[in-house]
């Protein structure tokens, strides 16, 4: 079975009108696990109370299957509707590959380092 | 998992290379043969480690729909490796047969011909794994009934130029399962 881990941590320095959290990622999504991980986020994203700002560090994750763009673009539908969204920080060149063969690199924000996404998150 | 047969003929005078696994029909196996398909492709054959990561990719999608759609749970499905030293790679998957989808080929193909279109707007969380990871990485995709009542998968990746190597004008569009993607 396919390891993931997914830790969750909240940005400090942050304006009053927005939250942001840092999510990082670590081994493979796919099929033996992503519906059960995706829980975690919608989790996040339910309790939210102000726009919500999620960056996802994807440096240490291996693989992501096509259900878990459809997590992602779904949760970023959720996001963008309460005036927040995601950034994707990190990513590996086959994850970028995924990302960008299912378009999602138009949609959803991309950048090199957590930095470069704590900057455009807190704008 | 068994690795059913392995051709003894391994890069031999260009002879296809073609390995065999049957995997229960459980995702939990799905990150082993991932695995196998990246180092199999990266070390027998001469597509680039981009392509390694993307037919891992393919391979995953077309296992999870085989599992998922095709066939019911403690049964298996087949996944077979063609490797055309210097030409291409081929992949075949087949499914128990026994799934709830009951779609023939000819409806799969529409479905991925739908799915592909650029403006095709995804409502569901599922459905893009076909159209837009698996038609956008290979040349070919086939969809075959089989006897069983399943279906065998076929996709084809080409390594050099796919525009080198068309079908025989006429053949191919006859038979609206077989999709040749540019």
């Amino acid at each position: 079975m396919a390891q993931i881990t997914i830790t969750v941590e909240d940005i400090a320095g942050v304006a009053a009108d927005r939250q942001i959290k840092l999510v990082r990622f670590a081994g493979q999504l796919d099929e033996s696990n992503v519906d059960e991980k995706a829980k975690e986020i919608y989790e996040l994203i339910n309790k939210a109370t102000l726009p919500f700002f999620m960056i996802f560090d994807y440096e240490k994750l291996e693989y992501m299957n096509s259900k878990s763009i459809g997590y992602l673009t779904d949760w970023y539908t959720k996001l963008s509707e309460k005036k927040g969204g995601i950034i994707i920080a990190n990513a590996r060149p086959n994850i970028m590959d995924i990302l960008q063969v299912v378009g999602l690199t138009q949609l959803i924000p991309c950048v090199g380092t957590v930095d470069e996404a704590k900057a455009a998150a807190m704008k | 998992m068994n690795i059913l047969n392995m051709d003894k003929n391994l890069q031999q005078g260009g002879e296809p290379v073609k390995i065999t696994i049957i995997i229960p029909t459980n995702a939990y196996f799905m990150s082993g043969i991932r695995d196998f398909t990246l180092a199999m492709i990266k070390n027998m054959t001469n597509f680039s480690e981009q392509w390694a990561y993307r037919f891992q990719s393919v391979v995953d999608e077309l296992c999870n729909n085989a599992i998922e759609h095709g066939s019911l749970p403690k049964q298996e499905i087949k996944v077979t490796f063609v490797d055309n030293p210097g030409d291409s790679i081929e992949i075949f998957v087949e499914d128990a047969g026994t799934g709830k989808s009951k779609l023939k080929s000819g409806e799969l193909h529409n479905l991925v011909a739908e799915r592909s279109k650029p403006d095709y707007a995804f409502t569901d969380i599922r459905g893009r794994g076909l159209a837009k990871i698996v038609a956008a990485w290979t040349d070919e995709l086939e969809f075959v009934d089989l006897p069983n009542g399943g279906h065998r998968v076929r996709v084809k990746k080409y390594l050099k130029n796919p525009t080198l190597s068309q079908p025989i004008p006429g053949a191919a569009s006859l038979d609206p399962t077989h999709v040749v993607l540019n």
